[in-house]
């Protein structure tokens, strides 16, 4: 019993939303907390992963190495594109954000000497291998990563730094005259969570061990965001119970442990879940728009 | 030369659909001041009306035009009252309005994929006839489908400029309190440009999918092109929709000529993130 669990496909699944729960407490980072709209999400993501499979398999870098290197080229992308596009007004900077995840798609597709192509890149080892057990061993990895960011995301909530960043969300002009300077420090945290986007891209490239370019898809920014507007995006813990309330359900619990038709399961039921993402998104908006965990209390009024 | 000319008339085709369709989203886009991603599924949803009267009831693809932009107009008009009006009087910020709008934007997707399935529809036309202009194959249908544009954004061009209802749209943009002291309804002005928006967008996708086929995501892949051309162009210019979607449909026509159609599509994001980054504000 405890063997099938812990090397069986439900396993796998379970760590890709512990991925997508990273991701989400990332974007709750960057929108919650500072306000920048970021829709590129997928891009960076992207970015990692393809990145870290091709110095991986294509040029045979060690493994940390490699990982090591995507997640320095994905803040170097992140920051020059922060550079360009940071000062604009929020509408801009999500328009570029997702015309720049287009890009990334887009580039995964034609440079096929690097990518493969849609044929696909493989396959990406685990970081280490316990046998049937290295599923188990990832999911402890990307868990324990996972917490270490929530626990950061909460140590940020309360500290000087993160009642600058969310100054910088809530009045960027006033922050300005008190002497901070808000491009600088917007752009340094963009660049940083950004990287850790990619980060948490190669770290999943070792989940699925096969890299498409469908993966790229902007269907992932828009969960990622679907997750997090209606868990609570001004909430640590926002992205989880987000993540948990729409993948969590969906592609965990029905997917794997609920029996029903085959034609049904690949024909209907992703159509279903994704009408009923979008009816979610609109009601959260309209009659609970702080999420399912709401707002805190201000204690200073 | 042959390239430019080849270029110019295959992007001018190209682009003709994305005129009426960025013409529509801009003036959403002015009137209330936020990225409306539901936009996408009036494109889509235009396309399907139309396959609806012409490929499943048998009307003349012409005549069937008719209904379809109509309903069309009336979908953004119903988007508009029963979930965006209210979202306003709620207080709901721009950026949370885009979010509304992308869950709306699934959400209609997604009844349209249940209603109609994953399958490729195409239009029923009387099978083209090829001829030449300045040595480039066109076909007859292609050249009825851009007089029909041209007539339909020169219509819209007079409407936002030349009438009454422009002025309206352009006082109620800039203040509504000031424009309802002046005696204009903001209702009434507002469903008329979502229904003019939505009645462009339906069409767009009507002129899209007669030259290829109808699908659920056909809207969805062209929204963030649509969204690129209304800021570049500046917000609510109905002339600079123009130019820049004239620009970007020759730009794609170009690059299709020489390499993969999916360097054109890079080239023109990347293009207009320098653009955003380096224009003088327009407003």
């Amino acid at each position: 019993m405890i063997d099938s669990i812990l090397t069986g496909y439900g396993l796998y699944t379970f760590s890709s939303i512990i991925v997508y729960i990273a991701l989400a407490t990332l974007l709750h980072l960057q929108y919650g907390r500072t306000g920048i709209l970021n829709f590129g999400v997928v891009g960076f993501f992207g970015l990692g992963m393809y990145s870290f499979g091709v110095l991986l398999i294509q040029y045979k870098f060690p493994f940390l190495l490699a990982m090591f290197l995507s997640v320095v080229l994905v803040g170097i992308v992140a920051y020059g594109l922060g550079k360009l596009i940071l000062d604009l007004d929020s509408q801009s900077v999500l328009v570029a954000t997702l015309a720049f995840a287009s890009i990334v798609a887009d580039l995964t597709i034609t440079e096929k000497w690097l990518t493969k192509g849609v044929r696909g890149l493989g396959s990406v080892p685990f970081a280490f291998d316990f046998g049937i057990y290295s599923q188990f061993g990832f999911f402890i990895l990307a868990s324990s990563l996972t917490i270490i960011l929530l626990l950061y995301a909460f140590k940020l909530e309360n500290s000087p730094y993160g009642r600058l960043l969310s100054s910088i969300q809530d009045n960027e002009i006033l922050a300005q005259s008190l002497g901070k300077s808000t491009s600088q420090h917007k752009l340094i945290f963009f660049t940083l969570t950004c990287a850790l986007m990619g980060f948490f891209g190669a770290l999943h490239a070792t989940n699925i061990h096969f890299l498409v370019p469908r993966m790229l898809d902007p269907g992932v920014t828009f969960t990622v965001w679907i997750a997090l507007i209606l868990g609570g995006r001004r909430r640590v813990l926002g992205g989880l119970i987000g993540i948990l309330a729409t993948i969590g359900i969906f592609d965990f619990i029905i997917e794997t442990y609920v029996p029903i038709p085959a034609s049904f399961q690949s024909e209907l039921l992703p159509v279903l879940k994704l009408l009923l993402y979008g009816l979610t998104l609109i009601l959260v908006i309209m009659y609970r728009p702080s999420g399912i965990l709401g707002n805190k209390k201000l204690i200073h009024q | 030369m042959s390239l430019i000319s080849d270029a110019i008339v295959l992007g001018v085709i190209e682009a003709a659909p994305l005129i009426l369709a960025a013409a529509g989203f801009t003036l959403i886009f002015y009137l209330n001041g936020f990225i409306n991603v539901a936009y996408a599924e009036n494109i889509t949803l235009g396309a399907y009306f139309a396959i609806f009267f012409n490929s499943m009831l048998g009307l003349n693809f012409y005549l069937a035009i008719i209904p379809a932009a109509f309903l069309s107009g009336l979908l953004s008009v119903i988007t508009y009252l029963l979930v965006f009006r209210p979202a306003f009087k709620r207080g709901v910020g721009m950026a949370e309005m885009i979010i509304l709008s992308v869950g709306l934007s699934f959400f209609i997707r997604y009844s349209t994929r249940l209603i109609f399935g994953s399958k490729l529809y195409a239009f029923d036309v009387i099978s083209p006839t090829g001829f030449k202009i300045f040595g480039i194959g066109v076909t007859n249908l292609q050249l009825t489908a851009l007089l029909l544009m041209s007539a339909i954004t020169t219509g819209l061009y007079l409407f936002i400029y030349k009438t009454n209802y422009g002025e309206m749209m352009r006082s109620l943009a800039n203040n509504e309190d000031l424009a309802m002291v002046s005696g204009i309804n903001p209702i009434k002005v507002s469903v008329l440009i979502w229904f003019i928006a939505g009645v462009v967008g339906g069409l767009a996708g009507v002129f899209y999918g007669v030259f290829s086929f109808v699908n659920t995501l056909m809207g969805w892949r062209l929204i963030l092109i649509i969204i690129m051309i209304s800021i570049v162009g500046g917000i609510g210019n109905v002339r600079g929709a123009l130019v820049t979607s004239l620009g970007a449909g020759i730009l794609t026509a170009a690059v299709t000529l020489v390499t993969n159609p999916i360097y054109g599509h890079i080239l023109l994001l990347i293009g207009f993130i320098f653009i955003l980054k380096f224009r003088k504000e327009r407003r």
